[in-house]
């Protein structure tokens, strides 16, 4: 079995003073800065080993801050690892914060057409998956007139719509199994699931400890950054709960 | 030892006619990524000129109508009020700025990109330096706009059209791209760490539009000062771009000496960008 992902003792870690210091302080703290220790960071990520085949759906959970979101994001290539080494030989999907690349002065369409492009997809296949986008994210007349005037619920549902329409290959899942009202939250799992089924290797971020169960065919609890569990999303779960409650 | 087209030895060639399908299909996905990357560059592109001319009467009009604009109130100023005594000063001052103008609103707009865009940079992977490059082409649509202006003036002191232009305008276009494009990308990504750069950069452009002959021939100059201004790049560039609509000239020695400091200014660009980059989703 050929591995998707290769994630090889990766370690990441964020300076804990987010405030980046201007020119000023930068001169006047000049020695503070040069021999900087190891204190003032915050490790996300410590030694993550973990690899994915092709066509596994991997559950992840943990508790707030635990890095979940860090390990997709390294996984997605929007961060560089510390130390250690990512390797991913798939086009990848992410569905972690959806419209990220709306824009609210553009059109609907306008943006599936950027989106879909800055997902992978060429000018002309993306033209092509219009009509099915607008059709799956059901938004009726909407579709030519600016984003900004959309609901929330609108938003979301072409956001979602335009990256499962996208080909993925490999999805990063952060918490968006479900968006929209009842019915759409129900076509969009459905879809989301029938994906996975189809083979499409996921890698999904949850709460929702019954649907990673359901969907997922194993499953890793990460907690303080370290691989606390792996195996049956069924033991790994109990496990979690065990130490969390 | 014959190489086939995929430039393949023909020791694999011998294994059946697999790895001949393998090299068409990697040909063909190979050029599908560089046709996926010029679209998205092309709609960045397009994107960032829509959104400086949406929700306007006019739309992209004000490109064109706005150098006008500019060298009908140049031309009163100068004719009538100030009286520069200099011939056909609107001209000389217009055939510099124009260009200069390109090269400054990318600066400053591009020092604001990558912070800009924190949203794209954080959630989808895609390279990051297009936000950069359809800023610069963006505003590029402006320089293209003003051309005609300059071409006009051309035309009426008797030096054009000439086919000089066909070669000299792309030329320079591109070079003027490929040095605002290594300025932009280590201001952009600079700026992402240290955010008083978008203060330093105001003040820094003003003073480089003073250190360029643009308001003034150098020869305006006093020799003793002379030396700081053709220390700058851009006083080659600019004045390479004047000669061609001014006198109908290609400056071999101007254009080479733009040729490579661009070059050097993009090496430098893309090492800074890279290097800095790589912490990039730390600090913004």
């Amino acid at each position: 079995m050929n591995h998707v992902v290769e994630i090889d003792d990766v370690w990441k870690r964020f300076p804990i003073h987010r405030e980046r210091p201007g020119f000023k302080e930068f001169i006047i703290n000049l020695p503070k800065f040069v021999n900087k220790n190891s204190n003032s960071y915050f490790w996300a990520l410590k030694g993550i080993n973990l690899s994915v085949k092709q066509g596994e759906c991997l559950g992840i959970m943990g508790k707030n801050g635990s890095g979940k979101s860090t390990l997709l994001s390294l996984i997605l290539g929007t961060i560089y690892p510390t130390k250690g080494a990512v390797n991913v030989s798939q086009k990848i999907t992410p569905l972690l914060e959806l419209g990220a690349g709306f824009h609210p002065d553009l059109t609907g369409r306008e943006n599936i057409l950027i989106n879909g492009v800055l997902l992978g997809l060429t000018i002309d296949e993306a033209m092509e998956r219009i009509p099915t986008i607008e059709a799956f994210s059901d938004i009726g007349g909407f579709i030519d007139i600016p984003v900004r005037t959309y609901s929330t619920g609108m938003y979301l549902r072409i956001a979602f719509s335009i990256a499962i329409h996208t080909d993925p290959k490999l999805l990063l899942i952060d918490e968006v199994l479900a968006v929209g009202d009842e019915g759409f939250q129900k076509k969009s799992r459905d879809a989301l699931i029938r994906l996975i089924k189809s083979g499409v290797t996921t890698l999904l971020v949850s709460h929702n400890l019954s649907v990673l169960k359901e969907i997922c065919s194993r499953a890793i609890w990460l907690d303080e950054g370290k691989i606390k569990a792996e195996g049956e999303p069924a033991s790994v779960a109990d496990e979690y709960l065990k130490h969390s409650v | 030892m014959t190489t086939n087209r995929c430039g393949r030895s023909e020791k694999n060639f011998f294994k059946g006619d697999q790895p001949v399908r393998n090299c068409k299909v990697k040909i063909r996905i190979r050029n599908r990524e560089f046709l996926q990357k010029k679209d998205l560059l092309w709609l960045l592109t397009k994107k960032e000129i829509t959104l400086k001319y949406k929700r306007t009467v006019l739309g992209i009009f004000w490109s064109l109508l706005n150098p006008i604009l500019l060298a009908i109130v140049l031309f009163i100023a100068f004719k009538i009020f100030l009286r520069i005594q200099m011939e056909n000063y609107t001209f000389f001052f217009l055939s510099a700025l124009f260009p200069w103008n390109w090269f400054s609103a990318s600066v400053i707009i591009s020092t604001g990109t990558l912070i800009g865009n924190v949203h794209l940079i954080k959630r989808i992977r895609f390279p990051r330096h297009f936000l950069i490059l359809a800023t610069i082409l963006g505003q590029l649509v402006n320089l293209l706009f003003s051309l005609p202006i300059l071409m006009g003036f051309s035309y009426y002191y008797g030096e054009g059209p000439s086919i000089n232009w066909a070669i000299s305008i792309p030329l320079l276009i591109i070079i003027q791209f490929i040095v605002t494009v290594g300025i932009c990308l280590t201001i952009s990504i600079v700026n992402a760490y240290f955010r008083d750069m978008e203060y330093l950069i105001g003040i820094v452009i003003t003073l480089l539009f003073w250190m360029t002959p643009i308001i003034f021939p150098l020869n305006a100059v006093p020799q003793a000062y002379r030396i700081y201004l053709t220390l700058n790049p851009l006083t080659y560039l600019i004045t390479a771009w004047r000669d061609v609509f001014m006198s109908n000239l290609i400056d071999w020695g101007n254009i080479g000496i733009s040729f490579g400091t661009s070059l050097v200014f993009l090496f430098l660009g893309v090492l800074v960008f890279q290097r800095l980059g790589k912490r990039l989703d730390e600090v913004i």
